[in-house]
């Protein structure tokens, strides 16, 4: 059947590459852009104005490399006189980032629902947006001290402020990893008649959700670090160890315990790395 | 000249001389200043299958979508399946879609999600308390497995629906559509992504829904000649215009021709 055949040939010309763009896409090497030959120094100019701030000096580093070798070299051999005390810190670190990271992750599944624009009314979106940049422009440690002066020194402070913290990292990504998803499930959860929750739960979530573990396991590691880190201010964990072999001068067991923290770091670096590699 | 009279394949099924399911009357659909459908009427009884065509850009998709509620009618009168569309009640526009089985070009599966689970989602909106916690009723279950039994796929209810290839999931999202226990199915090119073999079976698969089951079936294709084939009625649309519409069995080949006269815009989708 040749029905489209039979259709007059009333074909108007496309219309035409102008010949000097047409040169510029047929050359091997393409000249850079106007934007990018103008960025490029602009970027530079930012590079060591910042450098200059910083007080960034690389003679300064090579000179100080003697220093810094005679005071890696005060750290072997290591001790381990106080292992068990160390394992027991260790231990509470991980209890704090394990409790830390599961509430953590919770709170910002619920805040990333108000905050992904696929899913959030406009009035809800942009409070939780506010309230997510307002947590993460805050350091970690100052919550820490927060919730100290709440509940006094120990672990319950440090999870209570890894949560919170998590809450504007992690709670922003979640919310990204939602407005990511393929927008066709979604459109064919509505098109059956689903709820806005059913909508979420069968549309959005399965699609989001290797991101979410993925990222939730990056919390984990992050939080275990960041638990080593909040023992300074008295929240818990193995910070204030660390922080008093420090000040006594006790490198044996300063070393220890940053062997030991190097050990459960990487073992749970490798454990969630392979755990992403097969959700994702 | 008509196509019969041409020699062309004149399907056995023949309209049921019943009220029909869907009825537009004089359907505009615009965005501000673009008009995109303008003076439609269509009318889709049961049991029939009515084949859409009209270039890309012509309003098909948008005619779809304004059935459903996915655009809003600028003018006209929409009833599908009993609902005034231009005037819904409120929860209306989920239980008007609940009675509208969909099926797509890309099929939009939930790719992670067991073949079953993605057929269960079609009865999402009577799925009743037991899903606040995921789950579907046993005699949900019942249903979906004998709707993939009908399909051919039961075999692979449990496998991820990412695993299936195009045709396997274009059934599958048929499977779903049926859970739904429509009284009328859309279908938006839902044979554009598949070779032609494959695209026969899942159109025949329609056609038999069509006649079996005595749902009415609209269906968008680009290719002329599966429209003849498994269609009882061809509505053609050009510009937003209905150009044709007529049993396959008394189509003007002429006029089919017009459908696909180049426009001197650039080609958009609507």
């Amino acid at each position: 059947m040749t029905t489209t055949s039979e259709a007059p040939a009333r074909r108007s010309a496309p219309p035409a590459l102008p010949p000097g763009e047409r040169a510029r896409l047929e050359r091997a090497f393409s000249v850079p852009r106007a934007r990018f030959l103008v960025g490029l120094p602009i970027a530079l100019v930012v590079l060591i104005w910042s450098m200059g701030g910083a007080e960034f000096n690389v003679v300064e580093l090579g000179e100080g490399t003697v220093n810094m070798g005679e005071f890696l070299s005060r750290l072997f051999p290591p001790s381990f006189a106080k292992f068990g005390v160390i394992v027991e810190l260790l231990v509470e670190t991980l209890q704090m980032a394990i409790v830390g990271t599961v509430l953590g992750a919770v709170l910002s599944l619920l805040v990333a629902f108000a905050a992904a624009s696929n899913i959030a009314p406009r009035w809800l979106y942009y409070p939780a947006r506010w309230v997510m940049n307002i947590i993460r422009s805050v350091p970690d440690l100052v919550f820490a001290l927060m919730f100290v002066s709440a509940v006094g020194l120990g672990p319950f402070a440090g999870i209570l402020a890894m949560t919170l913290g998590s809450l504007g990292s992690i709670g922003k990504i979640f919310a990204e990893a939602m407005e990511s998803v393929d927008r066709g499930p979604i459109v064919a959860m509505q098109a059956v008649g689903a709820s806005k929750r059913q909508v979420i739960q069968y549309g959005v979530l399965p699609q989001a959700a290797p991101l979410l573990v993925s990222y939730t396991l990056l919390l984990f590691e992050g939080n275990v670090r960041g638990a080593t880190i909040l023992g300074l201010v008295g929240a818990g964990g193995i910070g204030l160890e660390l922080t008093t072999a420090m000040r006594m001068y006790d490198y044996g067991h300063l070393s220890a315990i940053i062997i030991c923290i190097i050990v459960l770091v990487t073992v749970i670096d490798q454990g969630s790395a392979l755990i992403r590699r097969r959700i994702t | 000249m008509t196509l019969a009279a041409a020699g062309t394949t004149v399907p056995a099924a023949t309209v049921p001389p019943t009220l029909p399911l869907v009825t537009v009357r004089d359907l505009r659909v615009a965005y501000d200043e673009h008009v995109v459908l303008d003076g439609v009427d269509l009318d889709l009884r049961p049991g029939e299958m009515v084949a859409l065509l009209g270039a890309s850009g012509s309003g098909k998709s948008t005619l779809m979508r304004s059935l459903t509620g996915f655009v809003p009618v600028s003018r006209g009168s929409v009833r599908v399946a009993g609902h005034d569309v231009t005037n819904l009640p409120r929860g209306g526009l989920r239980t008007l879609r609940s009675d509208v089985g969909q099926v797509f070009q890309q099929f939009h599966l939930i790719p992670r999600l067991s073949v079953l689970t993605n057929v269960l989602t079609g009865a999402l909106h009577g799925a009743g308390p037991v899903n606040l916690v995921g789950g579907f009723s046993s005699a949900h279950r019942v249903r979906a497995l004998q709707l993939l039994d009908r399909v051919g796929i039961a075999h692979k209810a449990e496998e991820p629906a990412r695993s299936l290839s195009g045709g396997q999931q274009q059934r599958v999202a048929i499977a779903r559509a049926l859970m739904q226990q429509p009284k009328v199915i859309l279908a938006d090119e839902p044979v554009a992504s598949l070779d032609p073999k494959l695209a026969g079976s899942v159109l025949r698969l329609l056609r038999q829904i069509a006649t079996e089951d005595g749902i009415p079936v609209l269906v968008s294709l680009h290719v002329l000649h599966l429209a003849l084939e498994h269609g009882d009625r061809v509505v053609g649309l050009r510009q937003g215009r209905v150009l044709v519409s007529a049993p396959t069995a008394r189509l003007d080949a002429a006029a089919l021709a017009g459908l696909y006269e180049e426009e001197d815009d650039d080609d958009h989708d609507l």
